[in-house]
């Protein structure tokens, strides 16, 4: 229950020893009747009853959840059923009807995995706000005696300072009960600049009992981007994402599929686009890591003899079902046509897998692309011409641009592949250019230095 | 991967020798198959895990063998290594996961290790289900907050290894670390060796300089190995030092559930019974829970406090009947704490003189 909901008044009543309800408040005494019973008769309520004789026969106070049938509605009451000499006491607190879905009160384990996901390192404290956890390398790491603060307030791990607007994000979270952030703090014993965040720990009568919290150690150079942290960030992306993103696939694939039992077709689609979200969310994925790589100072490519025209005809060939689906036919250079250039093979593929790619999806059904390799002196090209609607003379430089797209009301996409794609062109020695006209398609054009 | 792999024209040739061979043993597979659903269908109900039981079982078993297999790949690599053999120090740094090998190899059904993981799973999931009870004044401090400021200095510092070691098993494994598996030592031991002898099995090289760097990695891990950090360990030690007189046993054991501390609750009860960790543990698992009311008899509680205790551990563990508990209440706290310590004396024995009669039992009904 959270600190925000009006506090209603204690619903107060008494079962005798024989199950009758001897005394009731008037939303009790109104609940009861409508459950069809009367005071002096035994108590109507089935959930309540139950617990009204647990209580009795145990001797102890019982204390629940309890979810009841009011009429066509549900109800949600926390009651307190305490036996003494003339019967059971209840007291129910919490009356209100109950929402569609409630997350399991106790665990908080959403919260606590999302505050996770950001954080240096964790804690978690009792009711008194002792320590209770903290991450076990944690000391190591950052340097203090961290299992001599287990038990400890939590003051004594943390200073706490005043945030931007001198507020104490911290003050509210503990008034309210309620989830904090932002919160900045040093470590008391190395003087580590932190932010703290935390959210409350409930039982499963909705009581307090806890914050669980995590540390984010503020890094001098605070105002970091995916474009200039270091490559531990990709590491962590590729990492964080990668893997769960693979088994969303797997899992909305098997159901689509369909391999555990049938099931409603609609339910089946709804699978598949999970699974298409979560490929384009790989390939987002793939075009970070990539951009991380391409942005670092120390980036650089493999050049090797490579035959561009192989690679050309390979990068189509990759593409062919991909251009089948969309009903559109790759002519590609003629076996056995080579030109050699200079350039790192894999890198190579991956310009003309997205150059490829991104012509088979501006491409009208039925339409034809063309793939050419040809030298001009120098310089060795591959030339990637569609029959899509074209792009615009002033779109032309924004779309090699970061987060830019050639149509922006497509779906699908990053808007990172040409960015990446011209980046590495020119890691190599070369350059991606591209001419069009509206309604004419498009024609984009590698250059690589020849061999 | 290679690029023609992925080429659709290409992709599927290789493969249809493989397709043959599956197809021509679709039956076998398909009995197979049958068999297993057939055995799963007919399973008995009493003693099978739950889903979540099973799932934390696996998480388990794999972050244990996986943080050992990693620990042990490592090492031998650098030996390795430092005997001028790089391409095998490369093969055995990765390579197919110990822990299907063993899985295949049916290791893994190993009845003391299973025992040893299944109750530490139990308890854990029991323990983190625990209906926690805040204080009664706002400020107080739950209960191993409280002990470890405990003027005894033995106390203090055994709560406070208490909730490190609770630390250590709830947060995940950290790479890179020596892997601490809390696990007995013979235990310990005998699965070290088993991951050693399962990642022998690379495809070439010296295999008598592969073996040597594996058993020296082995006794590395197991020489690291301390038996007293664990979570069972620290919870023993705690309960030593609290020696608990009878009249604070009561409330000592109904705090520590309240506070989510069931090893410490095993713990209490071992030492006021002159038990070992395990054996509590076995009985307080139980969910039939005949011989742990009989053990709270022998120990004087009262009816009020079983019932706390029974209420508890009811809410924590859907293996449990609340209702059965209630009605059965009244003859529990009938029974005469010497006749409950008459009834429990069988538990008092020696653990390898039980282990043996039950095993004589076990192959008589056989």
């Amino acid at each position: 229950m959270s600190a925000h909901e009006p506090v209603l008044p204690l619903v107060r009543g008494l079962v005798g020893p024989d199950g009758r309800l001897i005394s009731a408040d008037q939303r009790l005494n109104d609940l009861n009747a409508r459950a069809g019973g009367a005071l002096g008769e035994p108590l109507a309520v089935p959930q309540l009853a139950r617990l009204a004789r647990l209580a009795q026969r145990l001797g102890i106070l019982v204390s629940r959840g309890v979810v009841a049938a009011d009429g066509a509605d549900d109800l949600q009451l926390w009651v307190r059923a305490e036996p003494g000499a003339a019967g059971v006491s209840l007291t129910i607190t919490g009356w209100s009807g109950r929402p569609a879905w409630t997350a399991p009160a106790t665990s908080g384990e959403a919260e606590h995995a999302a505050l996770a996901a950001d954080a240096d390192w964790r804690w978690e404290t009792d009711a008194a706000l002792r320590l209770t956890f903290l991450t076990p390398d944690v000391g190591t790491r950052h340097g203090f005696d961290a299992d001599s603060l287990l038990g400890q307030p939590l003051t004594t791990l943390f200073l706490l300072g005043g945030d931007e607007t001198g507020g104490f994000p911290i003050l509210g979270g503990l008034a309210m009960r309620e989830r904090f952030e932002d919160q900045p703090a040093r470590l008391r014993a190395t003087g580590e600049p932190l932010r703290l965040a935390a959210s409350p720990r409930n039982n499963i009568r909705g009581e307090f009992v806890g914050f669980i919290g995590a540390v984010t150690v503020e890094r001098p150079d605070s105002a970091q981007t995916i474009d200039d942290a270091g490559g531990a960030f990709a590491a962590r992306l590729d990492t964080a994402l990668r893997a769960p993103l693979g088994r969303i696939i797997a899992n909305a694939d098997s159901i689509n599929a369909q391999s555990d039992g049938p099931l409603r077709q609609d339910y089946a689609e709804y699978a598949a686009d999970i699974a298409s979200a979560a490929r384009h969310l790989i390939g987002l994925v793939d075009d970070l890591v990539d951009l991380q790589a391409i942005e670092r100072p120390d980036f650089h490519v493999a050049v090797e003899p490579i035959d561009i025209a192989d690679l050309a005809r390979r990068a189509a060939g990759l593409l062919a079902v991909r251009a089948a689906d969309s009903k559109v036919r790759i002519e590609k250079p003629a076996l056995g046509e080579a030109l050699p250039a200079h350039g790192e093979f894999r890198r190579v593929l991956q310009i003309l897998v997205n150059l490829i790619g991104n012509a088979v999806r501006y491409s009208p059904e039925g339409g034809v692309i063309w793939v050419r390799a040809e030298r001009e002196g120098a310089v060795a090209a591959v030339i990637v011409a569609d029959q899509g609607k074209g792009i615009a003379e002033a779109d032309q430089a924004r779309i090699f641009e970061k987060f830019e797209r050639v149509d922006p009301r497509e779906p699908g996409g990053s808007g990172l592949g040409l960015y990446i794609a011209r980046r590495l062109a020119r890691a190599m020695g070369g350059e991606i250019t591209v001419d069009s006209a509206p309604g004419h398609g498009a024609r984009f054009v590698l250059t690589l230095p020849a061999a | 991967m290679s690029i023609s792999d992925r080429d659709p024209k290409t992709g599927g040739r290789p493969a249809a020798p493989t397709l043959l061979a599956r197809a021509a043993a679709a039956d076998l597979r398909a009995d197979r198959r049958l068999a297993t659903a057939i055995d799963d269908a007919f399973l008995g109900d009493d003693g099978r895990l739950d889903d979540r039981a099973r799932a934390a079982l696996a998480v388990t078993l794999e972050s244990l063998v996986g943080g050992l297999e990693t620990t042990i790949r490592a090492h031998a690599a650098r030996l390795l290594t430092a005997r001028a053999l790089p391409q095998l120090a490369g093969l055995i740094a990765d390579g197919v996961p110990a822990l299907d090998r063993l899985r295949a190899a049916g290791l893994l059904r190993d009845p003391e290790l299973m025992h040893e993981l299944i109750g530490r799973v139990r308890q854990g999931l029991i323990a983190d289900a625990l209906p926690i009870e805040p204080p009664d004044r706002a400020d107080q401090p739950s209960l191993l907050a409280r002990l470890s400021r405990d003027p005894d200095q033995r106390i203090a510092r055994g709560a406070v290894a208490l909730l490190a070691a609770e630390a250590h098993r709830k947060a995940p494994i950290v790479t890179g670390t020596t892997l601490r598996t809390d696990l007995p030592a013979a235990i310990h031991r005998r699965l070290i060796w088993w991951v050693a002898a399962a990642l022998r099995d690379v495809a070439a090289g010296d295999i008598d300089a592969l073996d040597r760097a594996l058993a020296e990695a082995a006794q590395r891990s197991i020489a690291a190995h301390d038996e007293s950090d664990g979570l069972e360990a620290a919870s023993t030690r705690l309960a030593a030092a609290l020696d608990a007189r009878a009249e604070e046993l009561t409330a000592l054991l109904t705090d520590a559930l309240a506070d989510q501390r069931l090893s410490l609750f095993i713990a209490l009860l071992g030492h006021a019974l002159g038990l070992g960790y395990g054996d509590v543990r076995d009985l307080v698992l139980d969910p039939d829970a005949e011989r742990l009311w009989l053990v709270l008899r022998a120990l004087e509680l009262d009816r009020t406090a079983i019932a706390h205790i029974g209420l508890a551990l009811c809410e924590a563990d859907p293996r449990r009947d609340i209702e059965h508990f209630a009605d059965t209440l009244d003859s529990i706290a009938a029974i005469a704490p010497e006749q409950a310590r008459v009834a429990i004396t069988p538990l008092l024995l020696p653990p390898d003189y039980r282990a043996a009669m039950l095993a004589v039992a076990r192959g008589v009904r056989a």
